[in-house]
């Protein structure tokens, strides 16, 4: 692990100076009311101030001893600490990535089963077309015509935006989660139209292969009821795809997205990482690149475990 | 019940106690900021250790509305379309948003112009003056002002700001540059300082005077690195005070109830952070917000409605201050465009009026005919802009010696083709559009535009660099301003801001001159002098210059529209009508 891990935060470095431009341009914009002599003698200072003059092997490893003992350096643009910049958004952001992976899981699994064992009838082709169609639609103009159609007048049921009212601080706790979740039903919903149809493929593909194989006829044949040969037999084969996509959640929740953040004004790790791309803030993108790599490599490790845990022919035995 | 079931609910009931657990974890967090804001305030208020007048507590509360008879109270709730990365408006890092919540409500500067006039008047000077030979300028404070927390402002705060904005540690180098022209300054006392200036320049009374002063008692730092990371709870002389800055989320101010001059009737400025100007519209309309900045398209729409009209209103007017110019650029350096006829050609043939109906759709745009403010006094209202004229520009062309020899459809010169590129800035989707209008005007006098998108911070690198052949940018713009850092020779190369290479001794004369003539009058003369040659010479094209647009909630009343802008706190709300306690 610790060689990928080394490697993952090689590239990252290597792409991010490679890309033109530095933080120290695009902060000084374009300059116009500075003086020419002026401006190249700011320039050449605050590369000095944020350690950008030396070659960049050097500023790796500086940067590496650092992330050694977990300090993840200084924002360029915002002059903080990566980390409290990260927790600051990490809550936002994993809220609403868990509800939303929760939802998708609680919807796909049954929907995948069912349309598995009603296979070509009416449910599993309905529930197919439809999921597929939420699934093209993009969640950028979905998030528009919601917030277009439902967060004003007439209608009013949304917020339009943020996660919460004005005078939510003056609400007891009941009234506050309320306003809460009432801020969280339109951003959630973006994130989970379009992962439903992926997942319920993976479950329906899974269960037609296992509710075809051999074993299920002999349960069948047993005189098991429909039910015990579904969940007890052919779901429990089924699960081992699911748990390889389970895998990736770990660093997707860190990561956050980008549009629905944009779209609802909610300030996550995705607006994090992609402002910090855009304005050259190297440590912040590093800081985010090496935590999400970690993750990624941390979910893989867990996915070998659980397959063990799930089905008992994998074992880490053999191995050694 | 069998195994595997229970497992699935298991985790189902782990997942929901995760996400309970996580929304309490966050409001605890909130709660804790907010007892460390608390008691941050409350130190502060303690530190005050010469206090001018009783440091109250301020009482927020419901009941409190009823002390203030009238018009007093309630909130302007304003979206801002990004959150600022500090406070702290000296900093490199300072933003629009930053500006629009701390300038004039927590910081206020020793002068400022006239709301209706383009003269200087004193906020927290008594007087001011500039010597006749312009090398000394003298300020003094007013008697009765304190910062919020009931501390004297004297001139140690005055010296302890300019001290910082030209400490090279301090992340202000932008701001810095304009004061290089002191040389040094005489503390005469605690309220009366002169600064000496090494030479005379017609904007340094304005410069030095429209420093916002920062406490020392605050801010005073041992090490730069203390201030450049204090990017919140700013602490000034205005009329609010900070209160909160929920991260991700808005900006809250309350009404300084220890304010040393009068106090606005609005008792909070929230400032909420929204990304999304489909959802600013709709926090709007829903009430959620009372005022915002529209999207050229949203104005000219809403603007028509009658209906929006009776709930909001649709402004529109000139902020002289910040009203800046939009322009594309011929890189002199290039064949073609060092030519000053190809340079008119092009302005020939831009359709500026179809920019501004189609693009823009804004009637009130202007064009502007040179680099300064279009109703300012530096701009010559004598010279009219140049026509939409294709036929005038082929003609040109032709004179220029740029015909299409070989029969290629586009124009050449010497074997050189008529064919450049168009950098602009990638995310900007108003530029593209112009640039593409730009495009096809120039086809169909056969010549190519090949489109040049770049990220923003390659964009400036190009720019820098003068590795471009045309480019569209703005400029931002002011009352009053100086065209050297733009327009002199001097600047062209070594990452100056004359891009385009714009080089004219004359010019060069004129801008060096007018620097140095104090008397307004003459030197504004100099300056339509200068305006003339650039028009005629077309460094670049002037494409519009517009007004700010802002709608805002009809419960807000005394909405004056100034010469030189707005302010808001001027504005306030009937009790009848008031809508936050």
């Amino acid at each position: 692990m610790i060689p990928t891990l080394l490697g993952i935060t090689i590239v990252v470095f290597a792409i991010s100076r490679m890309a033109p431009g530095d933080p120290v341009a695009l902060s000084m914009g374009p300059g116009g009311m500075m003086d020419a002599q002026r401006a190249a003698d700011v320039r050449a200072a605050r590369m000095k101030l944020y350690g950008l003059d030396k070659p960049v092997y050097v500023q790796y490893a500086i940067w590496l001893g650092r992330v050694a003992r977990l300090d993840f350096a200084d924002s360029i643009k915002h002059h903080r600490p990566v980390i409290d910049l990260i927790k600051e958004r990490l809550p936002v952001t994993l809220t609403l990535n868990l509800i939303s992976f929760v939802i998708i899981y609680a919807v796909s699994i049954p929907m995948g089963i069912l349309s598995a064992v009603g296979r070509k009838k009416f449910l599993d082709r309905t529930g197919s077309v439809m999921l597929l169609m939420l699934w093209s639609l993009p969640s950028m103009w979905v998030g528009q015509m919601l917030i277009g159609y439902l967060c004003g007048p007439p209608l009013n049921w949304f917020s339009p935006a943020g996660l919460s009212s004005n005078e939510a601080e003056q609400f007891p706790f009941f009234q506050w989660l309320a306003d809460r979740l009432w801020h969280l039903v339109l951003p959630v919903f973006c994130l989970t139209y379009a992962g439903l149809a992926y997942l319920t493929k993976q479950v329906r593909a899974g269960m037609l292969d296992n509710l075809r194989a051999d074993y299920v006829r002999t349960a069948r044949a047993k005189g098991l009821s429909n039910w015990t040969v579904i969940f007890h037999h052919a779901f429990r084969n089924s699960v081992i795809p699911i748990i390889t996509i389970l895998a990736t959640l770990l660093p997707a929740m860190f990561g956050g997205s980008v549009i629905i953040e944009r779209i609802f004004s909610v300030s996550g790790m995705g607006l994090l990482a992609f402002e910090a791309v855009t304005t050259r803030d190297y440590n912040v993108v590093m800081g985010v690149a090496t935590i999400a790599g970690v993750l990624n490599l941390f979910g893989l490790l867990m996915a070998d475990i659980a397959y063990a845990m799930v089905d008992p022919r994998i074992s880490f035995e053999s191995a050694v | 019940m069998n195994g595997r079931s229970g497992a699935f609910k298991f985790f189902l009931f782990l997942f929901l106690v995760v996400i309970i657990f996580l929304q309490f974890l966050s409001m605890v967090q909130a709660d804790r900021l907010y007892d460390r804001l608390n008691t941050l305030i409350g130190r502060l208020e303690s530190r005050a250790s010469v206090p001018t007048r009783s440091t109250e507590k301020p009482t927020i509360s419901a009941t409190s509305a009823k002390e203030y008879p009238g018009n007093e109270g309630d909130w302007l709730v304003r979206s801002l379309d990004s959150e600022p990365a500090t406070l702290c408006d000296f900093l490199v890092s300072s933003t629009w948003p930053t500006r629009y919540i701390v300038l004039y409500n927590i910081y206020e500067s020793m002068i400022d112009y006239e709301p209706d006039d383009f003269k200087f008047r004193g906020i927290l000077a008594e007087k001011f003056s500039i010597s006749d030979d312009g090398l000394v300028i003298y300020f003094k404070l007013r008697d009765n002002i304190w910062f919020s927390d009931g501390h004297p402002v004297t001139t140690d705060d005055v010296i302890f700001t300019y001290n910082t904005i030209t400490d090279p540690n301090i992340d202000a180098a932008s701001l810095a540059n304009y004061f290089r022209d002191v040389d040094h300054y005489d503390k005469i006392n605690d309220k009366e300082i002169k600064f000496y200036m090494k030479r005379v320049y017609f904007l340094s009374l304005g410069y030095l005077g429209s420093m916002t002063i920062y406490p020392e008692h605050i801010y005073k730092y041992k090490d730069a690195r203390e201030f450049n990371e204090r990017r919140s709870n700013p602490v000034g002389t205005g009329p609010y005070v900070f209160e909160k800055w929920d991260i991700g989320r808005q900006v809250v101010l309350r009404r300084n109830e220890n304010y040393w001059g009068p106090k606005p009737k609005i008792k909070k400025l929230v400032f909420p952070f929204i990304t999304n100007s489909t959802a600013e519209l709709q926090s709007l309309l829903s009430g959620k917000t009372d005022y915002t900045r529209p999207v050229p398209d949203q104005y000219s729409e809403k603007s028509n409605d009658e209906n929006f009209k009776k709930n909001f209103y649709c402004l529109s007017y000139w902020d002289a201050m910040n009203t800046g110019y939009f322009w594309i650029g011929w890189n002199q350096a290039r064949p073609f465009f060092a030519d000053r006829k190809v340079r008119l050609a092009m302005t020939h043939l831009i359709d500026r009026e179809a920019i501004k109906e189609h693009i823009l759709r804004n009637p009130e745009a202007r064009i502007p005919t040179g680099n300064f403010y279009i109703y300012g006094l530096q701009n010559d209202p004598n010279i009219k802009p140049w026509p939409y004229d294709p036929e005038k520009a082929k003609q040109l062309l032709d004179e220029a010696g740029w015909i299409d020899h070989d029969g290629d459809g586009i124009r050449d010169k010497n074997g050189v083709p008529f064919r450049f590129k168009y950098m602009i800035a990638a995310d900007l989707a108003l530029h593209e559009q112009i640039a593409k209008l730009v495009k096809d005007a120039a086809a169909s006098v056969g010549i190519e535009v090949i489109l040049d998108p770049y990220e923003g911070s390659v964009f400036f690198e190009k720019a820098h660099n003068r590795d471009f052949d045309a480019v569209s940018m703005g400029w931002g713009g002011n009352v009053e301003e100086d065209p050297y850092q733009i327009w002199h020779s001097s600047q062209i190369g070594n990452r100056g801001s004359n891009y385009v290479g714009f080089r004219n001794s004359e010019a060069d004369a004129l801008i060096e001159q007018a620097r140095q003539t104090l008397d307004t009058d003459k030197r504004n003369k100099l300056y339509h002098q200068f305006h003339r040659i650039i028009h005629e010479e077309q460094p670049y094209t002037f494409i519009y210059t517009r007004p700010e647009q802002r709608f805002l909630d009809k419960r807000f009343q005394n909405v004056i529209v100034h010469k030189l802008g707005i302010d808001e706190r001027e504005w306030y709300v009937p009790a009848q009508s008031q809508k936050y306690k």
